[in-house]
């Protein structure tokens, strides 16, 4: 791959600027609120990794949209995931972020139990209303499934095809699913997890993924390791580019230090590169040669946003105790350099000055499509078409 | 002795109830296939104890965790206080005969022997 010559330049006749968002989609709580029933409850949403949910009983509960989802594995170690909505009155069931349940998952309030498949196994007085049916008074299930040992659900009532979504937001960057498979993401353990809280609107983090003309000034160390992000596009830009570490850079770490090898089966040219991915809404991967950095964004609000990170290494790296360090380093600081660049931004997008938004330049004008999706999903006659239908 | 249920009603580590009789009995098979019977109410609140957990010879109530004992009906922990009846059961043909026990039931409050 190579640079296109306008990538920095507009075509010529057309404005150097286009605009963004308007400031109120991202402090309006009425945008978020559209945004989760379009966006977050109606698509696939990566809610944890595998690992956290170990066995039998073992749960997590996350938010999606404005849903709290409890996850966990039934009896046989299937994924299962519920609304965390007791059947009978309502009250949450699981308070905590994580935990294990020996038996059930019980109310604490009138201690309806339920199974592990959500299945209403007892309840006082039960015997007494045979009429329950223990299945349509069992816990609500949500759509769930792994994918790059990750555990996705869909609160859609009919999930949108996950090829056609999540697989394709792949395929635009990479080319190919196979060019993420030569990663083998699902083999891998995770070797340091970080979660951040984030002071901004989900759509000021994903923008800020997308685009690297931030890149020269909040990032000296990434490019450090990756000079060409001095240029000021992202490895976004581009179908299946990675970036190359520079020449006296050994490693994907924050001092350019030897790394952890490459991982197995990685196809060789791709040995000291940096690729990265947006699978919108929630999901930004990058891919280096000998780990994989996984975040994926909680929106519990239009100002507030859970941002989990996990870097993947091999099973083999984690469980010998190497130092991972100096790799997980690199990216935290690009991490805590992102954040505090939204964070900034957040309080102007209720500006006077912001009201009809501001710009983006030619390296950023593919954040216009991203603003043209989200405009698409919420957009107002679908709405009126879907409630009427 | 009456019968209940056959022995293939009742797969093994579980309990079934039995509401043929008042009050209602749980039949447990253990996993060691040894035949249990008791009360199947648990006495601290209406819930099924055949719906609980069974482990060894004991059964842990679905609802508040008290633990009764299959062998002599007492019960480990609150809340529930009160031991179930323990009634005698034999298998006999693939069936589960069942000897009621002549006690008073303790049931817990809210439930009468008219409400089975």
């Amino acid at each position: 791959m190579t640079t296109t010559p306008d990538a920095t330049t507009a075509p010529a006749g057309e404005s150097s600027l286009i605009p963004t968002l308007p400031g109120a989609a991202y402090v309006d709580p009425a945008v978020f609120d559209r945004e989760c029933e379009r966006i977050f409850e109606d698509m696939w949403f990566c809610a944890a990794h595998e690992s956290d949910l170990p066995g039998p009983g073992a749960f997590r509960t996350v938010q999606v949209g404005r849903e709290s989802i409890l996850l966990t594995r039934s009896r046989r170690g299937e994924l299962r995931a519920f609304y965390n909505v007791c059947r009978h009155r309502g009250a949450r069931i699981c308070l905590e972020d994580s935990g294990e349940k020996a038996r059930s998952f019980q109310c604490p309030y009138h201690a309806w139990t339920y199974d592990f498949d959500g299945r209403l196994i007892a309840a006082p007085n039960l015997t007494k209303m045979p009429d329950i049916d223990r299945v349509d008074y069992g816990l609500r299930a949500v759509h769930v499934r792994s994918w790059m040992g990750y555990v996705w659900v869909s609160l859609a009532a009919v999930p949108p095809s996950f090829e056609d979504t999540v697989e394709a937001e792949v395929v635009a960057r990479l080319g190919t699913v196979d060019n993420i498979a030569t990663y083998d993401i699902a083999s891998l353990s995770i070797g340091r997890r970080i979660t951040y809280e984030v002071k901004a609107n989900w759509k000021l983090i994903v923008e800020n993924f997308m685009e690297c003309y931030h890149c020269a000034t909040i990032h000296p160390e990434l490019t450090e390791v990756l000079p060409e992000f001095a240029d000021g596009l992202a490895a976004q830009y581009f179908v299946d580019h990675g970036a190359e570490f520079g020449e006296d850079i050994k490693g994907f770490t924050i001092d350019g230090s030897e790394g952890l090898g490459v991982l197995p089966g990685l196809d060789e040219y791709r040995d000291r590169k940096y690729y990265a991915i947006t699978i919108k809404p929630q999901v930004f991967v990058n891919l280096v040669p000998d780990h994989v950095i996984w975040h994926r964004m909680y929106p519990l609000s239009e100002q507030l946003t859970i941002v989990e990170c996990d870097w993947l290494y091999t099973p083999d790296v984690v469980t010998s105790g190497r130092d991972v360090s100096a790799s997980v380093e690199l990216f935290h600081r690009v991490n805590q350099q992102d954040f505090e660049a939204c964070e900034r931004t957040q309080p102007s997008m209720s500006s006077r000055l912001y009201r009809d938004g501001g710009v983006l330049v030619p390296s950023e004008h593919h954040i216009g499509e991203f603003h043209a999706w989200v405009t698409a999903r919420t957009d107002s006659q679908k709405a009126d078409s879907q409630e009427g239908g | 002795m009456q019968f209940v249920c056959a022995l293939d009603d009742v797969p093994v580590g579980e309990g079934v109830r039995i509401t043929s009789v008042t009050p209602p009995i749980a039949v447990f098979r253990t996993e060691d296939d040894d035949v249990y019977a008791i009360d199947d109410t648990c006495t601290h609140q209406d819930a099924s104890l055949a719906d609980g957990w069974l482990e060894g010879c004991w059964v842990e109530c679905p609802l508040h965790a008290s633990r009764f004992d299959l062998r002599t009906g007492l019960v480990d922990q609150p809340p529930a206080k009160r031991p179930v009846r323990v009634h005698v059961a034999t298998v006999r043909d693939g069936g589960i005969w069942v000897e009621l026990s002549g006690e008073v039931p303790h049931l817990p409050p809210g439930v009468t022997l008219e409400a089975g």
